[in-house]
């Protein structure tokens, strides 16, 4: 049974039928000794589950994730946070505060050790004992270390938490770790982005809430979510393999929506879902609205920089050409050994060329 | 006599922590002091990067107000290498900010603020049908009868009023019943719903109030979806230094600019108008009205005393920002400074602040007599020269590590206390508007659309009120209701942008970038710059050095370092701890009133806790510190 589970959830998941549902609390009212007429009140506790509690802690934040997470679509966050968890202890949303908070901290570990699920967003800086940030006069180090140990799992939301973020991006003058680097025995989940993308967020928690811990990666990242590469299920992935880039903002090609590679894009090494969820139920990504991909979900990413250089040459699919070769095959230079399927690329490139040229718009 | 602290301070960005001496026998605060509570030392992690990506960083800064650092980075790394975007980018930069005041002071007034106000126990008491009758009224009487110049009217009809049936309430307090008698209030938790200003609002009110609540919590992503399609993502979309990276083409549904797209800018620009008109500035004015007739309107501090901004929305674009350029076709004017306003608009004093005043170091300086950093010499330090030496304290009471209380006497906040003219200054709407209505009403200004509108706001609030502007604004009070009404103007200058970028690219001109000087070879070997912006919380400024294409120095003064400051010896107390200096507390150790305070100023303080640096020192800086 999963924690805080409801009789009637864990009997609708063992495919047992509404008749037979009400069956056994008819016979649980007669094994409780009570009269016929309490059925209903059987039925509707065997109904109402006593929601998982869950503490969100913030760290070393921009509590851009908070944001992400009430502009989460499908789950609403709303739904979440009123009908699927019992968001017990969150600054940025909660009524409470001070002491009176940090009371209601304590005796949420102190009721559920073992049941409630650890929310962390930010990083942990650990620098002189921690004292760069500090929470109810305390590091916020030691709060997460204490409240992770009796925690049912931890969930790391957001790049800060998974990896760092930008505050342990180099001089890194707090010294900021990950999560990871503070916790102990506790089952971890990474949900890196900065932020994630809401429903990333959300879906990670329904699914814990749902199914238990999801299927993690070697990074301990949901494989649902970061199974694939961005430019695996980009839009623009076409003009990438048929050598059709963006040469410079606001150019043609960025008119017309062509990969924006050679302009810097990470889509090649990000894992994330921005390529086939999109943001906010499919409305657009960075690519989509023409700025390349910075991948922000990976390890470090703030030390990539700069985000405009582009990444080394990445061979074309089936080709030994590269960006830059199709490039200059489209130019006019000659190239040997190009594949058919290059080859198909660089006609329909210099269709493109041809057209404009007589439509006299060549790129400037 | 009673010290109470209040860490965490909840339902803000960023970790604060107050501390009030409070008398119990007269309620009165008598000492408070104000301590951001953590540094991440982004400026630091600035340096040496390229110029073109500091908005990625900087942008980090919040994530809340998301999106104003970006805009203030882009400008003033364009202000640094002389760039003037085109038309199209200023126009979709204006929409993004907004589009995203709109949706701050939205989240801010029902999710971070409401509920110093209104109580889901309390709501429980209303009768549903009455509330239904309620909300009816609340719209007739409090819809402030205002709009902006609206040309392109894409909307057929108000799409999104609020419900006003009884079974629609009904519905709502079923479900709020079903959380409280469960025991596991999640949000609503270990809060002081028996505090006695709770008991100030009718139980309809209260219903009706936290419907609206969870109906902008489903929303309120709505109000932005224009930061989607220009940028691409929310929090944090992505900007681009001489433009916007989103081009724009009428003849492919591939760009990421077209018809539909901007259809659906639209679609949520007019959400923004009706979410303000509808739900926002009713709510608002009706139980800020309850609140003006019990007489609570402290928790002023110094908001009539020194108030500041820095001007925003360039009507066009501009040539630079130090070079005055930026301030020649503003719509909103609420660059300066308005002493004693509290003494009446006709008495108050104005002082300009433009161009040239934000590099000279006689007018903005930073002090840090009261915060964990030290100075290589006495005195204040403009942003240009800078110098970064954390030193952390302790507290006064307590450990390094555990703290009982902090010493008001020594070094007490993460916050450096920024200054104009050696004096502090609030910022934020309620500045704006101060600042507006006085030059307007002085003669100084030839008003626009939008400070015409805001003057005709302040005098019909009045009107409601039956209170004079300076005897509601400078309070708590007024501070919230200055926001609610910077929203109404917010969203008609979303929609007065939006008409302006259709216009434009119908009449052919679809640039969106000037990438003439993006490659850095075209950059001078040196170059410093200025970016400003009139974020949702207030003034915000960043200044940017670039030496051989690098950043040499990053620094930022933003609205919440102005407010959140701890004291300085010479000027006195902060904006927070003045605002509570004028507040009664009538629990002791329930002191719901300084979270009303300081919960108006809309507290963000992730940005306000940084770190500063003198050129070319900063590694040296830190290697040798031992907080580093």
């Amino acid at each position: 049974m999963h924690i805080g589970e409801t009789l009637w959830a864990l009997l609708k998941r063992r495919s047992v039928s509404r008749r037979d549902f009400l069956k056994t609390c008819a016979a649980l009212t007669g094994a409780f000794g009570l009269p016929p007429a309490a059925l209903p009140a059987v039925v509707a506790a065997a109904e109402t589950k006593p929601l998982p509690p869950v503490i969100w802690l913030h760290g070393h934040e921009c509590t851009g994730c908070d944001e992400a997470f009430i502009r989460s679509q499908k789950p609403l966050a709303s739904d979440i946070v009123l009908n699927l968890i019992s968001l017990e202890d969150m600054e940025v949303l909660g009524a409470a505060a001070g002491e009176a908070l940090e009371r209601h901290h304590h005796e949420i570990i102190a009721q559920y050790p073992g049941k409630y699920l650890l929310l962390f967003e930010g990083a942990v800086p650990v620098a002189d004992g921690g004292v760069s940030c500090m929470v109810g006069g305390k590091p916020i180090a030691a709060k997460l270390r204490a409240a992770a140990q009796s925690a049912a799992a931890v969930v790391a939301i957001g790049s800060c938490a998974a990896w760092g973020g930008i505050q342990a991006a180099r001089p890194n003058p707090t010294g900021s770790v990950a999560v990871s680097e503070i916790i102990g025995s506790a089952p971890l989940i990474n949900i890196p982005g900065c932020p994630p993308i809401p429903e990333v967020l959300t879906g990670a928690i329904m699914h814990y809430v749902l199914f238990g811990v999801p299927p993690l990666d070697s990074k301990r990242r949901p494989l649902q979510f970061f199974g694939n590469r961005i430019h695996d299920t980009c839009y623009r992935r076409a003009f990438f393999d048929s050598g059709m880039f963006v040469e410079n903002f606001d150019d043609k090609g960025a008119k017309a929506g062509w990969c924006l590679y050679k302009v810097g894009c990470r889509g090649p090494v990000a894992y994330n879902q921005c390529g086939s969820m999109r943001w906010w139920n499919g409305l657009s990504y960075p690519i989509q609205s023409g700025a390349p991909c910075v991948a922000c979900a990976a390890d470090n990413f703030w030390d990539t920089d700069p985000f405009y250089q582009r990444l080394p040459n990445i061979n074309l699919p089936n080709t030994v050409a590269t960006a830059d070769t199709i490039g200059l095959v489209a130019a006019g230079a000659t190239l040997a050994g190009v594949a058919a399927h290059g080859l198909l690329s660089v006609a329909q490139h210099r269709r493109h060329k041809e057209k404009d040229r007589r439509e006299g718009k060549d790129d400037e | 006599m009673k010290r109470i602290v209040v860490d965490p301070m909840n339902r803000i960005e960023g970790h604060l922590r107050i501390e009030a001496v409070v008398d119990e026998a007269g309620g009165r605060v008598t000492e408070a002091l104000s301590s951001g509570t953590a540094w991440r030392g982004l400026e630091l992690v600035l340096q040496n990067r390229d110029p073109r990506d500091a908005w990625l960083y900087a942008q980090r800064f919040c994530g809340v107000c998301t999106t104003v650092h970006a805009l203030a980075s882009v400008r003033a790394v364009e202000d640094a290498l002389g760039i003037a975007i085109p038309r199209n980018a200023n126009y979709i930069r204006n929409i993004i900010a907004a589009t995203q005041t709109v949706q701050d002071h939205i989240i801010h007034f029902y999710h971070l603020h409401a509920l110093d106000w209104v109580s889901p126990v309390a709501a429980l008491k209303a009768d549903p049908a009455a509330t239904g009758v309620l909300q009816n009224a609340i719209l007739e009487k409090y819809r402030l009868p205002l709009a902006g110049p609206v040309e392109l009217d894409t909307a057929a009809f108000p799409h999104n009023p609020p419900r006003a049936t009884v079974a629609y309430f009904r519905d709502i307090q079923a479900k709020v019943r079903r959380i409280v008698e469960s025991g596991q209030l999640g949000l609503f938790a270990a809060h002081w719903w028996d505090h006695p200003d709770y008991a100030l609002l009718p139980p309809e009110v209260h219903l009706l109030a936290v419907s609206h609540y969870l109906n902008m919590l489903d929303r309120q992503r709505e109000l932005v979806d224009a930061h989607l399609i220009f940028g691409g993502k929310n929090p944090h979309p992505h900007y681009l230094v001489g433009g916007m990276p989103c081009a724009i083409s009428m003849s492919d549904m591939n760009a990421p600019v077209n018809s539909q797209r901007l259809a659906v800018a639209d679609t949520s620009i007019n959400f923004g108008i009706e979410a303000v008109n509808y739900y926002y500035l009713p709510d608002l004015l009706a139980i800020g009205h309850i609140y003006a007739q019990k007489g609570m309107t402290d928790g002023g501090g110094i908001a009539g005393k020194v108030v500041l901004g820095c001007g925003e929305y360039p009507d066009e674009t501009y040539g630079g920002i130090a070079n005055n350029d930026y301030y020649k076709n503003l719509l909103l004017r609420s660059n300066g400074v308005v002493e004693n306003f509290a003494q009446g608009v006709a008495v108050a004093k104005y002082h300009d602040l433009a161009g040239a005043d934000l590099a000279d170091p006689a007018i903005v300086a930073e002090g840090v007599t009261h915060a964990w950093y030290s100075y290589p010499q006495p005195g204040d330090l403009h942003p240009w020269s800078g110098v970064t030496k954390p030193q952390f304290t302790g507290p006064k009471e307590g450990t390094r590590t555990d703290w009982k209380f902090l010493d008001e006497t020594g070094k007490y906040s993460w916050v450096k206390t920024p200054k104009w003219r050696g004096r502090l200054a609030e910022v934020g709407p309620l500045a704006r508007y101060i600042i507006v209505y006085t030059k307007v009403k002085q003669g100084l200004l030839q008003p626009t659309w939008v400070e015409k509108m805001i003057v005709d706001q302040i005098d019909a609030v009045s009107a409601v009120l039956g209170l004079p502007p300076h005897v509601w604004m400078p309070t708590m009070l007024g501070r919230t209701a200055c926001r609610g009404l910077e929203a109404q103007v917010s969203a008609y200058i979303g929609k007065y942008f939006m008409d302006k970028l259709v216009k434009n690219i119908r009449n052919g001109d679809t640039a969106v970038a000037n990438t003439a000087k993006f490659d850095p070879a075209a950059w001078p070997k040196e170059a410093q710059g200025v970016g400003i912006h009139e974020a949702p919380r207030g003034a915000l400024g960043h200044w940017v050095t670039i030496k051989n294409a690098r950043i040499a120095n990053y620094q930022a003064v933003v609205p919440s370092t102005w407010n959140a400051c701890p004291r300085d010896d010479a000027a006195g107390h902060g904006p927070y701890e003045a605002a509570l200096l004028a507040t009664r507390v009538k629990v002791a150790d329930k002191p719901l009133e300084i979270l009303k305070v300081i919960h108006s100023f809309d507290p963000c303080l992730a940005c306000a806790t940084h770190l500063y640096n003198a050129d070319g020192e900063e590694v040296a800086v830190v290697r040798t510190d031992q907080y580093a």
